[in-house]
């Protein structure tokens, strides 16, 4: 197995949500990194090998994970979006063909979601 | 005024459609009916409805105003005198639609009656949404001799729907942090269960916590109601026990009850597909769980709400299964529906588990 060598991203401006998301990558001996904007998201695109993403949709002051899910869809990198906004994920989010999981969900379900992705 | 003998003249020979006649018989209550109204009477009804009203003459160029009513020209704000002659759409403006414009001229094109909502302009400039009602008047000969027009002021019904929009904008807002909220609340319990070498009260706490968070999720996103949605609420609350969507089989019709009783339901619903997915009908590949749900009345005649839960094609369950060791979920399923009066009975079924909800409701 190769989980070792793999890098998750996990972009959320909550940081208890960010954190838990982590944890649950790390319960499965995966590595995970955090970022509360899209600012650091792309840097640690930039900087690690993603494997793959949780990007959560509305990060705060009208900011969506737009910028960073167009970066991983050109790289073809696999992400799911992690949101409690359905209605509005559809208008925002509308040319972005990626698998939606609503919140609240179980952070180990997200992650293997995810992992269901990339197999 | 030369308009009102015009009107008098032709009053007697018109024919019109029903819906177009309907406002003046509202008014002529208390006398004879309308064939045998003179027109005198039809020309106080006209006077004195308030329901603006014109009529065209399509045989003329550009299908002027013949006859427009005083509350006509109080709604528009001009004069009969700067009415009479002009098409109807000197009414229009900027921001009328012309979607609805086009409505209308299909209508006077096909002889139909229609009606149309659109934003027309008084003579001062300012807008008023008008309800117009539209149709053709036709002569003994069965000539089409005018269009007949009623105009309603709808500015208020329109200023209620936009509060409506807000509110539910603002419940879908109230929705989302809501759910974020339970995402926090997730993440504190997992974080802590963790730090705490206990992760598997964690687990529990967090499942518990979330299914009450689905629980009320219809009710967030229908808040203006009041009431929750049976059947969203179950659907939701089961939704992560059945990925691909095809190991339940929902029956229910839009029955409705009260917020308060979905918290007990909710978390009765997790603790039976948690055992389902450990022992019964989720635990194999071809089970499924029949979930059906109504209004009946209980033992004691009371109005309630019946959950019926029956699983099939899991493995053989010759008994109730041993419980969990520290207390099991039926346990706090049945103090939360003792609490509101109700039950939850079991019957281990060769087949599968056969479970059933009875809440007391209020009637709504």
């Amino acid at each position: 197995m190769t989980a070792s060598m793999q890098t998750f991203l996990v972009l959320d401006d909550e940081p208890l949500i960010a954190m838990d998301l982590k944890y649950a990558f790390e319960d499965l001996d995966l590595h995970a990194v955090s970022a509360p904007d899209n600012e650091e998201a792309l840097a640690c695109i930039a900087k690690h090998d993603i494997s793959g993403a949780i990007l959560d949709v509305s990060l705060g002051g009208g900011e969506t994970c737009q910028p960073t899910a167009s970066e991983l869809a050109r790289r073809s990198i696999p992400f799911l979006l992690h949101t409690g906004d359905l209605d509005r994920v559809g208008e925002r989010l509308r040319d972005i063909e990626a698998p939606v999981v609503a919140k609240p969900r179980p952070s180990d379900d997200v992650v293997k979601q995810l992992l269901a992705m990339i197999e | 005024m030369a308009d009102q003998d015009h009107w008098n003249a032709r009053a007697g020979e018109l024919r019109s459609s029903g819906q177009a006649h309907r406002a003046f018989d509202e008014r002529s209550e208390g006398s004879d009916p309308f064939d045998g109204a003179t027109g005198l009477l039809f020309e106080q009804a006209m006077a004195q409805t308030r329901m603006a009203v014109c009529l065209t003459d399509p045989n003329q160029t550009d299908d002027p105003i013949i006859f427009c009513n005083k509350a006509f020209q109080k709604l528009t704000g001009y004069e009969s005198s700067e009415i009479v002659g002009r098409n109807c759409r000197f009414l229009q403006g900027p921001d009328t639609d012309q979607d609805q414009v086009a409505k209308i001229r299909d209508a006077i094109h096909e002889e139909s009656v229609a009606v149309v909502e659109l934003l027309n302009y008084r003579k001062d400039g300012s807008s008023f949404w008008n309800t117009l009602h539209l149709g053709p008047i036709y002569d003994e000969d069965g000539k089409l001799r005018y269009f007949f027009g009623s105009q309603w002021d709808v500015t208020d019904i329109h200023q209620s729907r936009a509060e409506e929009r807000h509110a539910k904008a603002m419940a879908r807002e109230v929705s989302h942090r809501l759910k974020n909220v339970f995402a926090v609340i997730g993440g504190i319990v997992n974080i802590t269960g963790r730090s705490m070498d206990a992760r598997d009260v964690s687990r529990k706490i967090n499942e518990r916590v979330q299914a009450l968070g689905r629980s009320y999720e219809p009710t967030l996103d229908d808040a203006a109601l009041g009431t929750i949605h049976v059947g969203q609420a179950i659907r939701s609350v089961l939704s992560p026990y059945d990925p691909e969507g095809d190991r339940f089989v929902f029956t229910g019709n839009g029955v409705r009850t009260e917020p308060n009783a979905i918290s007990a339901i909710g978390l009765t619903l997790h603790e039976l597909a948690t055992n389902a997915t450990k022992y019964g009908a989720l635990s194999s590949k071809e089970g499924v769980v029949e979930v059906s749900w109504k209004h009946t009345k209980d033992r004691l005649g009371r109005n309630s709400l019946e959950i019926d839960w029956k699983e099939r094609g899991g493995p053989r369950v010759p008994a109730a299964p041993a419980s969990d060791a520290g207390g099991t979920g039926f346990d706090i399923a049945d103090t939360l529906l003792s609490h509101a009066h109700g039950v939850l009975e079991k019957h281990w079924e060769e087949d599968g588990l056969r479970a059933q909800i009875i809440l007391p409701i209020a009637n709504r």
